[in-house]
C-alpha cells in the first residue's frame, strides 16, 4: 500500500515537471520565431520551386529546359511569339518582310536599345551571334537546327540585318534564337564552355543574378529593357526534388509558384488558404502511337511491329474503337482538351479544327466494319484472325506513370470490345524509350511539346526524317511516311501568305488524321498554383486560358506585380522553429522523465 | 537482409548503387546472431565466436596476418566495385543522348556532336580504358549533365550528406543503444515491448512514405518547419540566422532517417545484453550488494557494447547510401540527391562516380569494423 502512494506520487511530480518544461519551451519560441522568420525575402520577389537540371546558362549549348525557360527572359529575340496565341510579333525588330521567294529577311532594329549594362544594342549583335552559331560547331549544340538553313546574315547597318537562307522558307526565321552581346562574348575565350551563370548581360527583362546548383537561381529585373523594368524585382527559383514538396510548399507560403502538377495534386491543394490555381491550356499532345511499320529514311525496315498494323483499316478501327471521351474525363480528370492531330488547339491558326470532315469518333461498330473489312474474322473466344494468326496486339507503357497505366486498363477492355487482343507492357521509362527506337512495339503513350510554328513538328512526320534502328539520322514522331503528306508539307514550308499557309498546314494534317500513325487523345492542360495573397497578374499564353510556366517567350512572369503593399499573410500561424524546438524539448523530457521515473520504481523495489 | 535502410527511391530499379553495393550485414531481425561477431562482413570476418569455443583464441595469430587479409579482401572488392560500375550501368536500357534529345528539336548534326562530347562515340573497351585509367589518376570523368569533373562535384555534395548522416547516426545509435539496453534488462516488460515494437514498425515503414508524412505535417499544414533544401538561398553563410535556419532544415530529414535506422541498434544492444544477463559475474556484482542499475551500467552493459560497436560500424556506412531517399524527399543537396538526379538523366559518369564512392564507404566501414572489433576483444588481442 506504502509502495503503492509512492509510486503514484512519483508519477504526479513527474508529470508535473514535463508540463512546466513543455510550457517554458513553448514561451520561449514566440520570440524565437519572430527572428527567424525569412529575413531575406521582400514582397518582390516571385520565388518558383523547380527540380530542373542546369548545365549552363550558355545559350549556345544549354538545351534543358529550365536554362531555356530562363534564356526566353534573359535574352531577347530578333522577334518574339506574342502571348495571345503565340502568332509573330515584335522583338527586337520592328518590322520585317522577305522578298518574293523567302530566300532574303530584312530586319528593322529598334534604335536606341540598351543591354542591360548599358551599352547599345546593335544590328551587329545579332549578326555577330548568328553566324557563331553557322560557323563554329560548338556554338550550335543548343540551337544548330534553327540555323542550318542560313547562308549569310549580315548587318548593314546598325539598325538593318538581313538574312539569306539557303533554301525559301516561310516560317520567320528570326524566332527562339537568343541575341547575345558581342561586346561581352566576343572577349570569353572559350565561348563553347563559358558557364555565363552570374551577373550576366541581356535584353530580356530579367538577367541572371546568381546560380547555386541544386539550391536556387535568382534572376534581377533589367531596367534597360525595352518594354520597361519589370514590376518584380527578383525571380528566384528554389529547389525541390519531388513535386509533392512542392504542393507542401505553396501550402506553407515558401513558394509562390509551381507548375506541372498531377491532376491529384491540382485537386488536393483546392481551397488552400492563399493560393490560386490556373488550369491552363497547355502546348502539349498525348497520343498512342502506333507501329505501321518502322523504316528508316531510305525504306530500309526494322523493329518487331504487328504486320497487322500495317493495314490503315485495323489502325482506323483501334481508333474508333477507344472511347477518348471518357478516357479524356476519367484518366484526366477533364484536365485535358480534345484533340484532333499533333498541333495543339492553343495554336487555333494552325490546328486542325474538330469539325473537319475528316475527324471521326468512338464508332464501336465502325471499329467492328472496319475490322471486318480487313479481313479480320471473329474467332471462337471473341479475338479476331486472319490465316490462322490472332489479332493480338502490345501496348508498351512506362510503368511510374499513373496516367499511362490507367489508359492501358481502359483500353483492355475496349479493344476486347471489337476483338483485339491487347496486352499491357508497362515498363520502366528507359527501357519504354529504347524499345521504341528500335520499333520494338505495337504501340505506346506518346507525347510532345509543339512550338507556336508548326513546321518543325510537321518536318518530324517526313520520310525523309526517319532515323535507323540505332536511332540515327533524324527523329521520328510516329515513324509516319506518306508521300502526299511530305509534298504539303514541303508546299507550306515556303508559302508566304499566312492564310496559304494554314490551309495547306490543316490538309496535311487531315491525310496524317486518315492514315492513323497515331490516335491522338488530349492535350494536357498545365495545372499550376501561385499565393494570390502575395502576387497577381500573371500573363497566361495563350492570354486565354493558357499556361503561365514554359511559354514561349517571356509573358508569364514579366508582367506579375505584389498583390498589396502590406504582405503580412505569408508566414500564417504555426509556431516557427522556437516552437518545434519547444515540443522537442517536451518530448525528450517525456523520454527521459518517463524511463527515470521506471528506473527509479526498479530502484525502489529493489531497497524495500 | 540487404541494406539497414531498407527502400529506395525507384525500388524497381536495377541501377541503385547501394543495392548492389551493400554487403551482407546483420539487421534487427538477425540482431541476435549478429551480436556473436562481424560475422556478416562482405569480405568475411572471423569464425563466429560462440559461446563454446570463447575461451580458444582464433586460429591464424598476428596481428598483421589478419590485417593484410582483411586489406586484401577489401581492395578485391573495390575492383569488382569498379568494374561493376562501368558495366552496370552501360547495361542500362536506352540512349542517354536521345534521351537528351527526346522531344527536343535537335538535328541529327546535333546529336551526333553531343556523342561525340560524351565520348559515346568511341567502341566500349575504349570507354572502360579511359575511365580505369580515370579512377587510377583520381579523375572520375565529366558530368553530362553538370559539365563538371565528377570528382569535383562529390567533393561539393558529400559536405551536406555528411552533416545529415552524421547527426543523423549519432542520435540514432544514442536513442537505439540506450533504449535497447533497457529492453533488455526488463525484458518482456510494457516498456520493453512498447519501445521495440515502435522500433520495429518505424523500421518497417518505407522511409520517402514516413518523409512525405511528416512534411506534410510539419512543412505543409503545421507550418513549424521547412519544406525543402538545406538553408533559404539569401542568408550570409555562417551568420547566426544561418546556422539557425540549417538546423531547422535539418529536423524533419533527421527524424525520418532516425527513426527508421534506430531499430537495428536497439536490437542488436538489446541481444548483446541478453546475452549477458545469464553470466555468473553479474551474480557475483548482485552478491556485492551493488544495485540492479549499477550492475547494469557497470558491468554487463560494458561487455554487451563490444559486439555492439562493430555492427554500428557497419550500419555506419549504409546510414549513408540510407540518405539518397531522404536527401530526394526533403530536396537535401547531397550525395544522395546527385545520385538520384544522374539516374534521371541518365549522367553515366556522374552515376560510377557516386556508386564508386558510396561503395568504398561501406567497404571502408567494413574494414574499419573487422579491425576495431579485433581491437576491442581483448580476448583476440591476447591470443
Amino acid at each position: 500500500m506504502f509502495a503503492h502512494h509512492r509510486l503514484r506520487r512519483g508519477w504526479v511530480k513527474c508529470l508535473a515537471g514535463v508540463a512546466a518544461l513543455a510550457l517554458a519551451g513553448s514561451l520561449a519560441a514566440a520570440p524565437a520565431h519572430a527572428e527567424t522568420t525569412e529575413a531575406a525575402d521582400d514582397s518582390s520577389v516571385l520565388r518558383i520551386a523547380t527540380d530542373g537540371f542546369i548545365d549552363s546558362f550558355n545559350p549556345f549549348t544549354s538545351f534543358y529546359l529550365l536554362p531555356t525557360n530562363t534564356f526566353r527572359y534573359m535574352y531577347e529575340n530578333l522577334v518574339a511569339n506574342d502571348a495571345k496565341d503565340g502568332s509573330i510579333t515584335e522583338g527586337l525588330a520592328t518590322e520585317w518582310n522577305t522578298d518574293s521567294d523567302g530566300k532574303v529577311w530584312t530586319y528593322k532594329i529598334r534604335p536606341d536599345m540598351k543591354w542591360s549594362d548599358g551599352e547599345p544594342l546593335t544590328a551587329n549583335d545579332v549578326a555577330w551571334t548568328y553566324t557563331q552559331m553557322m560557323e563554329k560547331e560548338e556554338m550550335a549544340v543548343a540551337n544548330g537546327s534553327l540555323v542550318e538553313n542560313f547562308d549569310k546574315v549580315e548587318a548593314t547597318d546598325d539598325s538593318t540585318v538581313v538574312i539569306t537562307l539557303k533554301e525559301p522558307q516561310a516560317n520567320n526565321p528570326g524566332q527562339e534564337i537568343p541575341v547575345v552581346p558581342e561586346h561581352v562574348w566576343s572577349k570569353v575565350d572559350k565561348p563553347g564552355e563559358f558557364k555565363n551563370d552570374k551577373d550576366t548581360v541581356g535584353s530580356g527583362p530579367f538577367q541572371l543574378e546568381s546560380y547555386e546548383a541544386n539550391k536556387s537561381v535568382t534572376l534581377k529585373a533589367n531596367p534597360n529593357f525595352w518594354r520597361g523594368k519589370p514590376k518584380l524585382d527578383e525571380i528566384q527559383y528554389r529547389y525541390y526534388t519531388n513535386s509533392d514538396a512542392q504542393v507542401q510548399a505553396i501550402r506553407s507560403g515558401e513558394v509562390d509558384f509551381i507548375t506541372g502538377l498531377t491532376p491529384e495534386q491540382f485537386t488536393a491543394i483546392k481551397g488552400a488558404d492563399g493560393v490560386e490555381l490556373n488550369d491552363g491550356h497547355g502546348r502539349r499532345f498525348n497520343g498512342i502511337s502506333i507501329n505501321s511499320g518502322m523504316a528508316d529514311a531510305k525504306g530500309k525496315e526494322f523493329g518487331t511491329g504487328a504486320e497487322a498494323l500495317g493495314d490503315k483499316k485495323v489502325r482506323q478501327a483501334i481508333r474508333a474503337g477507344i472511347d477518348v471521351e471518357t478516357l479524356r474525363k476519367q484518366v484526366m480528370q477533364d484536365y485535358a482538351q480534345p484533340a484532333t492531330s499533333f498541333i495543339p488547339a492553343v495554336y487555333s491558326t494552325w490546328a486542325l479544327p474538330t469539325d473537319d470532315p475528316v475527324v471521326s469518333g468512338f464508332d464501336v461498330d465502325q471499329a467492328k466494319k472496319l475490322l471486318d473489312e480487313a479481313g479480320w474474322k471473329e474467332g471462337s473466344d471473341g479475338i479476331r484472325e486472319k490465316d490462322g494468326k490472332k489479332l493480338e496486339l502490345r501496348f508498351l507503357t512506362d510503368a511510374d506513370a499513373p496516367i499511362e497505366q490507367n489508359t492501358a486498363k481502359f483500353l483492355e477492355p475496349w479493344m476486347k470490345d471489337i476483338g483485339i487482343k491487347l496486352e499491357n507492357e508497362s515498363s520502366d521509362v528507359d527501357t519504354v524509350s529504347e524499345r521504341t527506337t528500335k520499333g520494338d512495339y505495337d504501340m505506346y503513350f506518346s507525347g510532345w511539346s509543339v512550338n507556336p510554328d508548326p513546321d518543325y513538328q510537321m518536318s518530324i512526320n517526313t520520310c525523309g526524317q526517319r532515323p535507323d534502328a540505332d536511332g540515327n539520322g533524324g527523329t521520328t514522331q510516329d515513324g509516319y511516311c506518306n508521300k502526299d503528306y511530305d509534298k504539303l508539307y514541303q508546299q507550306q514550308h515556303v508559302e508566304l501568305d499566312g492564310a496559304k499557309r494554314a490551309e495547306l498546314v490543316k490538309q496535311a494534317l487531315a491525310i496524317n488524321y486518315e492514315d492513323t500513325p497515331s490516335v491522338m487523345l488530349w492535350y494536357p492542360n498545365q495545372l499550376e498554383a501561385y499565393r494570390s495573397d502575395k502576387f497577381t497578374n500573371f500573363t497566361k499564353q495563350p492570354s486565354d486560358g493558357g499556361a503561365i510556366a514554359n511559354q514561349v517567350g517571356y509573358w508569364g512572369y514579366a508582367s506579375v506585380e505584389s498583390a498589396s503593399a502590406e504582405d503580412a499573410s505569408g508566414e500564417g500561424g504555426g509556431l516557427g522553429a522556437g516552437g518545434w524546438i519547444g515540443i522537442g524539448v517536451a518530448a525528450i523530457v517525456v523520454i527521459v522523465g518517463g524511463a527515470f521515473f521506471l528506473t527509479r520504481r526498479k530502484k525502489s523495489d529493489d531497497r524495500e | 537482409m540487404s541494406t539497414p535502410t531498407h527502400d529506395h527511391p525507384q525500388p524497381t530499379d536495377p541501377e541503385n548503387p547501394e543495392t548492389a553495393s551493400a554487403p551482407e550485414s546483420g539487421g534487427p531481425s538477425s540482431g541476435g546472431s549478429a551480436a556473436g561477431g562481424p560475422s556478416s562482413g562482405a569480405s568475411g570476418g572471423p569464425a563466429s565466436i560462440g559461446p563454446a569455443d570463447m575461451d580458444e583464441p582464433p586460429k591464424g595469430g598476428s596481428f598483421l596476418g589478419y590485417l593484410l587479409r582483411k586489406l586484401g579482401g577489401a581492395a578485391v572488392s573495390m575492383i569488382l566495385v569498379v568494374v561493376l560500375g562501368f558495366f552496370a550501368f552501360r547495361m542500362l536500357p536506352g540512349d542517354p543522348v536521345l534521351k537528351i534529345a527526346k522531344e527536343r528539336p535537335m538535328s541529327p548534326a546535333q546529336i551526333a556532336e553531343l556523342r561525340s562530347q560524351y565520348g559515346l562515340d568511341k567502341p566500349v573497351i575504349v570507354q572502360f580504358w579511359d575511365y580505369l585509367v580515370g579512377i587510377l589518376t583520381g579523375d572520375l570523368g565529366e558530368s553530362y549533365v553538370y559539365r563538371k569533373s565528377v570528382a569535383a562535384l562529390i567533393g561539393e555534395y558529400i559536405g551536406p550528406t555528411l552533416l545529415l548522416t552524421a547527426t543523423a547516426a549519432v542520435i540514432a545509435i544514442a536513442l537505439g543503444l540506450w533504449l535497447g539496453q533497457l529492453s533488455a534488462w526488463r525484458r518482456n516488460s510494457l516498456f520493453d515491448k512498447l519501445a521495440s515494437s515502435t522500433s520495429l514498425v518505424f523500421w518497417s515503414v518505407p522511409t520517402f512514405w514516413l518523409g512525405l508524412i511528416l512534411l506534410m505535417i510539419f512543412g505543409g499544414t503545421l507550418q513549424w518547419l521547412p519544406t525543402g533544401g538545406m538553408v533559404t538561398p539569401g542568408l550570409e553563410p555562417w551568420s547566426f540566422a544561418a546556422v539557425i535556419d540549417v538546423i531547422r532544415h535539418l529536423i524533419l530529414p533527421v527524424v525520418s532517417l532516425v527513426a527508421v535506422v534506430y531499430a537495428q541498434f536497439l536490437m542488436v544492444m538489446r541481444a548483446s545484453l541478453l546475452e549477458e544477463m545469464n553470466e555468473d559475474y553479474l551474480t557475483t556484482a548482485r552478491a556485492k550488494g551493488l544495485t540492479e542499475d549499477e550492475v547494469r551500467r557497470r558491468h554487463a552493459v560494458p561487455n554487451a557494447l563490444l559486439p555492439t560497436v562493430t555492427v554500428v560500424f557497419l550500419h555506419i556506412g549504409g546510414l549513408i547510401a540510407g540518405a539518397v531517399t531522404v536527401e530526394a524527399v526533403f530536396s537535401w543537396p547531397g550525395l544522395g540527391k546527385l545520385t538520384f538526379e544522374a539516374i534521371r538523366g541518365p549522367d553515366l559518369p556522374l552515376l560510377q562516380g557516386t556508386f564508386v564512392v558510396f561503395s568504398a564507404i561501406i567497404i571502408v566501414m567494413n574494414l574499419a569494423a573487422d579491425l576495431v572489433y579485433r581491437w576491442l576483444d581483448p580476448r583476440i588481442r591476447r591470443a
